[in-house]
């Protein structure tokens, strides 16, 4: 990823920086790698970090001070689940130091009930139920997803459902109204639910990573919308939690 | 006799207090000082021939006979701070640029900051100032400054002749009264056999005087004005208190709003005595202070808090309240373990947070135990834009340390209080000195890469790198650490001769009122004496500048001399050059870890150099033998200090300022709160008992509750608990705070629409220590302030 302010063309020796702008165009064919490999600086650099799980307790142990007060651990992302295998080690070594541990997902791995012993508060996304729907927008189906929630309402002692509004894609009436079908389809004892409002935090990272950033003003949506939603849970009977 | 209740309202007690503060603001001359001084030279003359203390008593009572008084229409209470200040203090004046600092020890510097008015001509003033560059107090302070050479001109160290920056304990004198203090005077006195003590009973004994005189004449104008008024109420109120101006300091207070209009008197003849600009003196702890009085006849927390209003207007000092840095504490724990807020503690609040002033400061003494509702009424300050917001002080943390360090008596534990921005001392009993000396470490470290050459004006300060027994800079890089110590061994020598020197300077100039209230009626011995400790406790001084910048450089060297030593020379020539030429090596330096992320090396860093230097400070001795204090606290002057240091191994750039107090520098810590602590707690606390300076600014968009009480027990939760009394740290807790909770974009907004944002012309913020009028600041401050805030250090 890169920040214009501190690109310098000194960084790359194929000419791919020039005032203070990266053309990827010469990145693509490019072997050396020489801007990251022989500069380290603030203008370009690897938007994530290798850690072992090894080097990443330990962190998170030196940590602790400030996981008192029921305070602990979020996993997030991206999606956490994709690196299931070190995750799950990292969420065991966590609880048997006693730390309270929670994690946000978008529920698709299909191994994640595997991970609610190790898990205090699971916080999960659900987008739409229609599964065609699904698909279009979001590239898989949502059957793994819609099982992971009911699992999770039925074993699982604290769960967070929590549905992000975006125009276009799931305000629509029909999709609510199938939202509110599932939530009231499930155990209720401990389940909580919440509605987000779209937001594009994420914009400015996707720029910085060369990527393009798809949505459009459509997707934006008005208070009154989250609001109104958030009543007619509140209004099923569903527990609602502002978080 | 009558009860103030009585007469006035809490309304219209409060209407008056407002009123008399936009009163005061409009005042945009102050000339008290100048007269005063004019007295005192004419009364060095007059007593030429009596002992020096008994001189400076008698000019006491001359200045108090002599200085024009006039008491407010709007004023409940009589009495004024004006004549002790002048319109001096640079970060409250628009006209101010950093480059223009040069430190505080010039004694005749405040005769710049009087314009001729009436009959004061130029002339006047020209003439009285060069009657101050002659006296023995200015030749003392200019030996002092001979000691430092030209050390000072690039700021490697300052020190200064300490005025106010003192806690006296006037419960005695508000119980007892002055005659009260005289009669004890008069029994130590009677007992004295040394002939120079005898002569300083004495001289307290005269000086009391200068507070009596105030009161009769205030009591007159009071009767004249009480004569003239056309209401029926003002006659009332005036006479009430020419009746109260007739007991009060003389005796001792039997009420709240006696006990307040004998302090002010005090106060302002206790000011007056050290004029101009006693900047920092500390009221001490005022809800335990005033308590007693209030119970006496149970007056409600309203008409309380509307006396406590007139009260913090005395504080403010003209159009922008010029008496800078006057602590006022609250709550706190005592020695047996008990919370001692109290009723006067929320009058009090409720009169700061209604008046929202620039001054007198506010800070909150805090412990685990601290009750619920004190954090609820803390919220309203915090997340009530441009209010002022107490700083917070745990008490947790500063018994142990004033008690193992400092070596104070467990019996005078609660009675700490705090000098000035946040200096712990003991009141009535602690001369501690407090702005004595300052040292800059990120300017040392310069001279230590550099060969002893400024990179700022080129010139040669310390040994070469070749005097030094080094043949090459990357030798020099790898042994940094050896030789950055040294230097400051050797500086440190050198400041602490000056700063000494200053102290003896303004000892010339004793204070006899001041110390019957620091412990003087017992010992006979001014609190400012060189050679005999007149108060319980002594230290001095020393504020720390540019541990983090000096840590990260640390670290930035080590990175380049493991992974580049061939650019050893490459480092100190882009130094020298401020990067121009060099911005990959730029880069290079500002990716190494920093402080303030949690990462351990960099934080280890900060740890020890800490505590290694705050255990050479501590080895140094003052005047009286005792040690000096550290304190990690840069008022304003890491700004200062940072115009005079080149660039710096960490990557921070030329003249750019230094890190704030035991902070990170503002940008340097990217990953929120919760690691920032981190890092902060790794520092060793337990070594700082001068004090030390943090602040966090933070965006109250973190905090969801709905009201601003909620809030704030939503604030204790999130940042004073994890941080005061965080059950997991196994080391002394940090134990000062102050915040800012407002974000970049709201200060931009004050500024650029000052009546929208600011209707009353007070926007108020906290810079170190104390508060400020955003508005009133110089622009170099106001945008120190909006770079200081550095939200990403402190995101949730």
């Amino acid at each position: 990823m890169t920040d214009e302010k501190w690109l310098e063309s000194s960084f790359c020796p194929h000419g791919a920086i020039r005032e203070h702008t990266l053309d990827r165009e010469v990145c693509k064919n490019c072997t050396g790698m020489e801007c990251i490999r022989l500069h380290r600086g603030k203008g370009i650099k690897y938007s994530c970090q290798d850690i072992e799980t090894g080097a990443l307790i330990e962190e998170i142990l030196a940590a602790q001070m400030m996981y008192y007060d029921d305070g602990g651990v979020t996993f997030t992302g991206g999606e956490c689940t994709i690196q299931f295998d070190e995750l799950q080690t990292v969420l065991k070594e966590l609880k048997a130091q006693e730390i309270n541990t929670a994690i946000e997902s978008n529920g698709a791995h299909v191994k994640l009930p595997e991970l609610f012993p190790y898990i205090d508060h699971l916080i999960l996304d659900c987008k739409l139920i229609n599964e065609e729907k699904h698909k279009e927008v979001m590239g898989i189906s949502n059957r793994i997803i819609l099982e992971n929630i009911r699992m999770a309402a039925e074993k699982h002692p604290s769960v967070h459902v929590r549905v992000p509004l975006i125009g276009g894609i799931n305000n629509g009436e029909e999709e609510i109204k199938e939202l509110l079908t599932f939530f009231r389809s499930l155990p209720q004892e401990h389940i909580t639910f919440e509605v987000l409002k779209y937001h594009e935090y994420g914009k400015q990272k996707w720029a910085e990573c060369g990527l393009a950033y798809t949505m459009d003003e459509k997707a934006k949506v008005a208070s009154e919308e989250v609001n109104a939603f958030r009543e007619r849970i509140n209004k099923a009977g569903l527990r609602y939690k502002g978080t | 006799m009558m009860e103030v209740g009585k007469l006035l309202s809490a309304a219209e007690i409060t209407e008056l207090a407002k009123k008399r503060f936009q009163e005061e603001r409009k005042i945009d001359h102050l000339e008290g000082w100048f007269l005063a001084k004019e007295i005192q030279r004419r009364c060095d003359s007059d007593y030429k021939d009596l002992p020096d203390s008994i001189r400076i008593a008698k000019t006491q009572v001359k200045v108090a006979k002599e200085l024009p008084l006039w008491i407010s229409d709007y004023s409940i209470f009589a009495g004024t701070q004006d004549d002790a200040f002048a319109r001096s203090y640079a970060l409250i004046n628009p006209a101010f640029s950093v480059d223009s600092f040069k430190g505080y020890c010039d004694p005749v510097a405040v005769f710049g900051d009087i314009d001729p008015i009436g009959d004061i001509t130029q002339e006047r003033i020209d003439d009285l100032r060069a009657y101050n560059e002659q006296t023995p107090f200015a030749k003392a302070l200019e030996h002092a400054n001979d000691l430092a050479g030209d050390l000072t001109n690039e700021a490697i160290f300052f020190f200064e002749q300490v005025s106010g920056h003192l806690i006296p304990d006037v419960r005695p004198m508000l119980k007892d009264g002055i005659c009260g203090i005289k009669d004890r005077i008069a029994k130590n006195l009677a007992k004295e056999t040394d002939e120079s003590k005898k002569n300083y009973f004495e001289a307290m004994n005269i000086a009391l005087d200068a507070a009596l005189v105030y009161a009769r004449r205030y009591a007159e104008i009071a009767h004249e004005k009480a004569d003239s008024a056309k209401e029926e109420k003002d006659r009332e109120r005036f006479a009430y208190m020419e009746t109260v101006l007739r007991k009060v300091p003389e005796n001792g207070a039997d009420n709240l709003y006696e006990a307040i209009q004998s302090f002010i008197l005090i106060w302002q003849t206790m000011c007056l005595e050290q004029t101009p600009n006693p900047y920092a003196f500390s009221v001490g702890n005022a809800d335990r202070i005033f308590e007693p009085y209030r119970e006496k006849d149970d007056m409600n927390r309203e008409l309380a808090a509307a006396l406590f209003k007139h009260m913090l207007v005395f504080f403010n000092v003209a159009d922008r309240s010029w008496a800078i840095s006057q602590n006022l504490l609250i709550s706190g724990i005592s020695n047996d373990g008990k919370d001692l807020t109290n009723s006067t503690t929320y009058a009090l609040m409720d009169a700061y947070y209604d008046m929202n002033l620039p001054q007198p400061i506010l800070s909150t003494k805090l412990h685990k135990d601290t009750p619920e509702e004190l954090y609820s009424e803390m919220g309203k300050f915090f997340f009530t834009p441009g209010c002022l917001t107490p700083s917070l002080f745990n008490d947790d943390s500063v018994f142990p340390i004033l008690e193992k360090v400092s070596g104070v008596a467990p019996e005078d534990l609660q009675d700490y209080s705090v000098a000035g921005c946040q200096e712990p001392l003991i009141m009535g009993k602690d001369n501690g000195n407090t702005t004595n000396s300052w040292l800059n470490l990120a300017k040392i470290l310069e001279l230590t890469v550099n060969g002893g050459v400024s990179e700022i004006s080129g010139k040669q300060f310390g040994p070469t790198d070749e005097e030094n027994g080094y043949g090459s800079k990357l030798e020099v890089l790898k042994n940094v650490r050896t030789l950055f110590y040294k230097n400051v061994d050797r500086y440190l020598d050198r400041m602490v001769e000056c700063a000494n020197a200053a102290s003896e300077a303004i000892g010339i100039l004793q204070v006899p009122f001041l110390s019957t209230m620091m412990g003087g009626v017992e010992t006979g011995i001014d609190a400012r004496d060189t050679k005999r400790q007149g108060t319980k406790y002594n230290g001095s001084g020393c504020l720390i500048h540019g541990l983090s910048v000096v840590a990260d450089s640390f670290i930035a060297i080590d990175n380049l001399v493991a992974e580049r030593p061939q650019d050893a020379d490459r480092l100190i020539e882009a130094l020298r050059t401020n990067f121009e030429n060099d911005p990959e090596l730029h880069q290079y330096l500002s990716t190494a870890p920093k402080f303030g992320n949690n990462i351990p090396e960099a934080d280890r860093e900060a740890a020890e150099i800490a505590e290694k230097i705050s255990d050479m400070v501590t080895s140094r001795k003052n005047y009286l033998g005792n040690p000096f204090r550290a304190d990690w606290a840069t008022p304003s002057t890491h700004l200062l200090y940072g115009y005079w240091v080149g660039a710096t191994p960490d990557g921070r750039k030329a003249r750019e300022e230094l890190n704030y107090g035991v902070d990170p520098l503002f940008g340097d810590a990217t990953q929120g709160l919760g690691f920032r602590m981190l890092s902060n707690m790794k520092i060793p606390f337990e070594k700082f008992n001068g004090g030390y300076a943090s602040h966090l600014g933070i965006n109250p968009g973190y905090f969801k509750k709905e009201s601003y009480e909620e809030k704030g027990i939503e604030f204790k939760d999130k940042v004073i608990g994890p941080l005061f009394y965080n059950p997991k740290n196994d080391t002394v807790s940090p134990f000062y705070l102050y915040v800012n909770v407002t974000t970049p974009e709201m200060l931009r907004k004050v500024l650029a629409e000052p009546k929208k944002y600011a209707p009353s012309g007070v926007y108020i913020m906290r810079i170190h220590g104390t508060f400020v009028n955003f508005l009133d600041l110089s622009p170099d401050i106001q945008e120190d302030i909006i770079a200081r805030l550095d939200p990403e250090s402190a995101a949730m």
